[in-house]
């Protein structure tokens, strides 16, 4: 046990950030040394650099042809379906999932009759 | 029938006295009733939930008499004990370090600074403290509570004037769940239009080799500078290393979760069985929670100043609103300073430059309480 080096609270603020600016700022200037050392930054700013390889060309298989005309004939039937003040938010084609489209051809029912 | 009822009187009498009801005084039951307003402000109000509610309800549990928590060997003693030897604020500041990502102090240490000047409300508050009778290990635990830092403080608390413990972690806990309303003013206060709207360029890459050199550098320099904090600081690193390694995913998994977890819920309820009427129930305690928001109010308003400094001094790269940061609470004090920049100048961002100053506040905190470890313990 032993007594306080002072009991000055202006020499206590004094002193001690003294010392956490000198341990911060001598902690900065660390980093900043290990930044110009780093022997990793020029494989990193080479891989950010490489560009990224040219994907495989794909073939990507043609849409099935639709005849443009019947789908211009499905949505003006879903709006005549649903009444005269329809308003069409979006189109999305109809998705796969079988419960998705239940749960839809639901919906539709529910709101139509 | 008359010895039946005589054996009964008796022993209901042993009962009353045995009970706690016999023994409770009036400064038992204010404090009861100061542990279910912090459960009310914990649950309804959301005020750091998870560390004002253990210590709510330990504070309920430390002011039932004849439980003999300090007489025997039990199960709260041994969460005492904890405190004691302080064991848990590293334990915490592990799972910080798991969590924490140095990542944009590294990429901008100059911002290290910031976290460093928001330390000045410390000293404003532990001079505050003295000129009101503390003693100057008494103020400078109190003035801690402006580090915003909870393991902190209640590790140089109980190194310093333990029998503060409970007032201090309170008044802690309580200011650091208050940032979001505390600084805005006067972070406001301290800069005009033209600062708030200032952009700071975007933080470079920081590359993994740098990421686990600084846990490492960092616990070299301050344990061999402040021997104090060893274990604060070494903790803190140990659990940034798991982090940033990439090969310890389950050591910091556990750090930053399941351990944190558990230690918060024994430090918190610990703290909270430090507040028995007789050491909390007096006008010291009013005065700490007050000298608490002058910490909060003087480092808030420090860290803004200095980063006012920093902006001429960098021609104007700087946005001094960074530097309210510079007091701990991470991460809740940069995200104020992103609201208040959004508020004032939206589409502006800076909360990864405000996170540097930020997470140099934890470092700034631990080296100003090893400090005052230094110069002051009695």
């Amino acid at each position: 046990m032993h007594q306080p080096a002072t009991t000055n609270p202006m020499i206590i603020m004094v002193i001690n950030m003294t010392i956490v600016f000198a341990v911060l700022i001598g902690l900065s200037f660390m980093i900043k040394l290990v930044h110009m050392i780093d022997p990793t930054k020029k494989q990193e700013k080479k891989l950010e650099e490489k560009p990224a390889p040219r994907a495989a060309s794909v073939v990507t298989p043609a849409a099935p042809a639709v005849d443009p005309n019947l789908n211009i004939a499905v949505i003006a039937a879903a709006v005549a379906a649903y009444g005269g003040d329809a308003k069409i938010v979006a189109i999305r084609p109809v998705e796969s999932t079988g419960w998705k489209n239940v749960g839809r051809a639901n919906g539709v029912q529910n709101t139509v009759f | 029938m008359n010895e039946f009822m005589t054996a009964f009187s008796v022993s209901l009498q042993s009962v009353w006295n045995d009970s706690g009801f016999s023994a409770i005084t009036s400064g038992n039951i204010i404090m009861i009733l100061v542990g279910c307003v912090l459960l009310y402000l914990a649950f309804a109000k959301e005020y750091e939930p998870l560390l004002l509610s253990p210590i709510a309800f330990g504070c309920i549990l430390a002011n039932f008499p004849k439980t003999g928590f300090n007489d025997e060997m039990n199960v709260m003693m041994a969460i005492g004990f904890g405190i004691k030897y302080e064991i848990f604020p590293p334990i915490i500041f592990m799972g910080v370090g798991a969590m924490t990502d140095f990542g944009p102090m590294i990429a901008d240490p100059d911002t290290m600074l910031l976290g460093a000047a928001a330390q000045f409300g410390v000293f404003i508050a532990l001079a505050g403290a003295m000129l009101l009778g503390f003693t100057v290990q008494e103020a400078a635990c109190i003035g801690i509570i402006g580090g915003a830092d909870g393991p902190t403080s209640i590790y140089l608390t109980v190194k310093m004037a333990p029998h503060l413990l409970g007032a201090i972690a309170v008044a802690a806990y309580s200011y650091m769940s208050l940032v979001p309303l505390i600084q805005p003013p006067v972070m406001i206060l301290c800069t005009s239009q033209k600062d708030r709207e200032i952009r700071m360029p975007q933080l470079r890459n920081v590359t993994k080799f740098e990421r686990i050199v600084f846990p490492v550098l960092s616990t070299i320099v301050i344990s061999l500078l402040l021997p104090p904090v060893a274990s604060l600081v070494g903790m803190l690193m140990l659990g940034n290393l798991f982090r940033e390694s990439g090969v310890t995913d389950r050591l910091s998994d556990t750090a930053q979760n399941a351990l944190i977890n558990i230690v918060t819920i024994f430090l918190a309820t610990g703290t909270g069985l430090t507040m028995d009427a007789d050491s909390f129930l007096n006008y010291k305690t009013i005065l700490i929670i007050c000298l608490g928001l002058v910490a909060f109010i003087g480092g808030t308003a420090a860290g803004v100043l200095f980063g006012q400094i920093m902006k001429v001094a960098t021609g104007g790269r700087i946005n001094p609103l960074i530097g309210s940061a510079g007091v701990s609470a991470v991460p809740m004090a940069a995200r104020v300073s992103q609201v208040v920049v959004q508020k004032y100048c939206p589409g502006n961002f800076l909360l990864m430059n405000a996170m540097g100053p930020n997470v140099a506040g934890v470092i700034g905190t631990a080296v100003a309480a090893g400090t005052a470890l230094a110069m002051l313990q009695g």
